[in-house]
């Protein structure tokens, strides 16, 4: 682009070279130095030239000097409006922001106003399931539910506390700065939910959030997403297991990384028995393609006898 | 004086008129209002220089806010609108900031 100017520049170069250097100054040098119109210089020696003749200066009100206020007073015009056009902008930007908080609001009501409902209407399920089958196969029931993490389920155990390290803050700008190396990672809460089952935990939830076999922990953008439902930090992952859980967990290689990690970037993690935890049950997995045979006695996988706890 | 009051005539037309932009013109705004700021500085330094020229300046700003339009507007049809857009500002903004130095230096004498 500096090469397409260079042209315009290029026409007045040997005489202002001659004229003030004597040698090709760079282009930079020259673009700085005389970014003037050579026009105005020629008009002023044609005007000396006219005067130096005897001819008499144009004066008054001519046509070029009619049209140089017209021109002004249409820069004048062309700033507003561009000034205008701009704000014009802004208010249409912020309403459109505003309507699609609007909109996240109404759903996400939407979606609380349904998960009561579904969890009311799964209450209604177990009451009548529980009515219609004899003890011991609902017995046997609640313990499939409470296996797979359909069913509420207490007992004791350890929690996991994990959080992101504060930001590092720019001294000057005192914005957050760098790389964010201390945030908690969904790999990290893998890492932490598979060092639980291996340790001996029978049942695990992140943030309240129930874990089964078809669990997912994922992340979008910044966010953590567990079964698709996006979790906020500190992250607390509480598993039931056997008493020496807590033994197995914290000499584990998982909580070893994590502590390195801790000295390192400054997240927190921390590791606590506690007795008498009650996980909540898992949403229902929805199975869209599998059926189940119809020589398996009673399927866990279509209803859900407690009320989903979130 | 007069220049003043033109571009003060200039501001109050375009606060009354209030136009709306036509939709295909709004791509050139930004680059027509660095073209005009390009022609008033190159103006002013002449002035200050004493070889301020009506002629010179009446035709300065068309052909620059017209060569700006047409290098865009090229750029559009080929695909590279917003790279030739930034030629144009880069070029532009150096001679405004040439030219603000010319009148800098008249100014303050340095």
């Amino acid at each position: 682009m500096n090469a397409a100017d260079e042209r315009p520049e290029a026409g007045e170069r040997p005489e202002v070279s001659e004229r003030r250097r004597g040698y090709v100054p760079d282009l930079l040098t020259e673009l700085f130095q005389s970014p003037l119109e050579p026009g105005y210089a020629e008009a002023a020696r044609r005007r000396a030239e006219r005067a130096a003749r005897g001819e008499p200066p144009e004066r008054g009100f001519s046509l070029p000097r009619a049209a140089s206020l017209l021109v002004v007073a249409a820069i004048g015009f062309l700033l507003i409006v561009a000034y205008q056009h701009v704000l014009a902008d802004e208010p249409a930007r912020s309403r459109a922001r505003d309507g699609l908080i609007d909109q996240i609001n109404d759903r996400q009501a939407g979606t609380d106003g349904l998960r009561r409902r579904a969890d009311q209407l799964r209450d209604q399920v177990a009451r009548q399931r529980d009515a219609a089958l004899d003890d011991r196969a609902a017995a046997r029931l609640r313990d499939l539910e409470a296996t797979t993490g359909l069913g509420r389920v207490s007992g004791d155990g350890v929690v996991v506390r994990i959080a992101d390290a504060p930001r590092p803050v720019d001294a000057v700008t005192g914005q957050g700065s760098g790389a964010d190396l201390g945030r908690v990672l969904d790999r990290d809460l893998q890492q932490i939910a598979n060092a639980l089952w291996r340790a001996g935990a029978e049942a695990i939830a992140i943030n309240g959030q129930r874990l089964i076999s078809t669990s997912t922990i994922r992340a979008a953008g910044e966010a953590i997403l567990v079964d698709f439902r996006p979790l906020a930090g500190p992250y607390e992952v509480s598993a039931i297991g056997p008493d020496d859980l807590h033994k197995k967990f914290t000499n584990s290689s998982t909580a070893r990384t994590f502590r390195q990690l801790v000295d390192a970037f400054g997240m927190s993690f921390e590791v606590r028995k506690r007795d008498d935890l009650t996980l909540p049950a898992a949403s229902d997995p929805q199975l869209r393609y599998a059926r189940p045979l119809q020589t398996v006695s009673p399927s866990p996988t279509t209803v859900t006898p407690t009320e989903g706890g979130r | 004086m007069i220049a003043v009051l033109a571009l003060a005539l200039g501001v109050v037309l375009g606060v009354v008129l209030d136009p709306t932009v036509p939709v295909g013109l709004q791509p050139y705004l930004p680059i027509a209002v660095v073209a005009a700021l390009d022609a008033v500085f190159g103006g002013i330094r002449a002035k200050l220089d004493g070889i301020f020229d009506d002629k010179q300046f009446v035709i300065s700003f068309i052909s620059n806010v017209l060569v700006a339009a047409l290098i865009v507007y090229l750029g559009d049809q080929l695909g590279v609108g917003g790279q030739l857009s930034t030629g144009v500002v880069v070029v532009l903004g150096v001679r405004i900031f040439g030219n603000v130095a010319g009148i800098r230096r008249h100014l303050f004498r340095a």
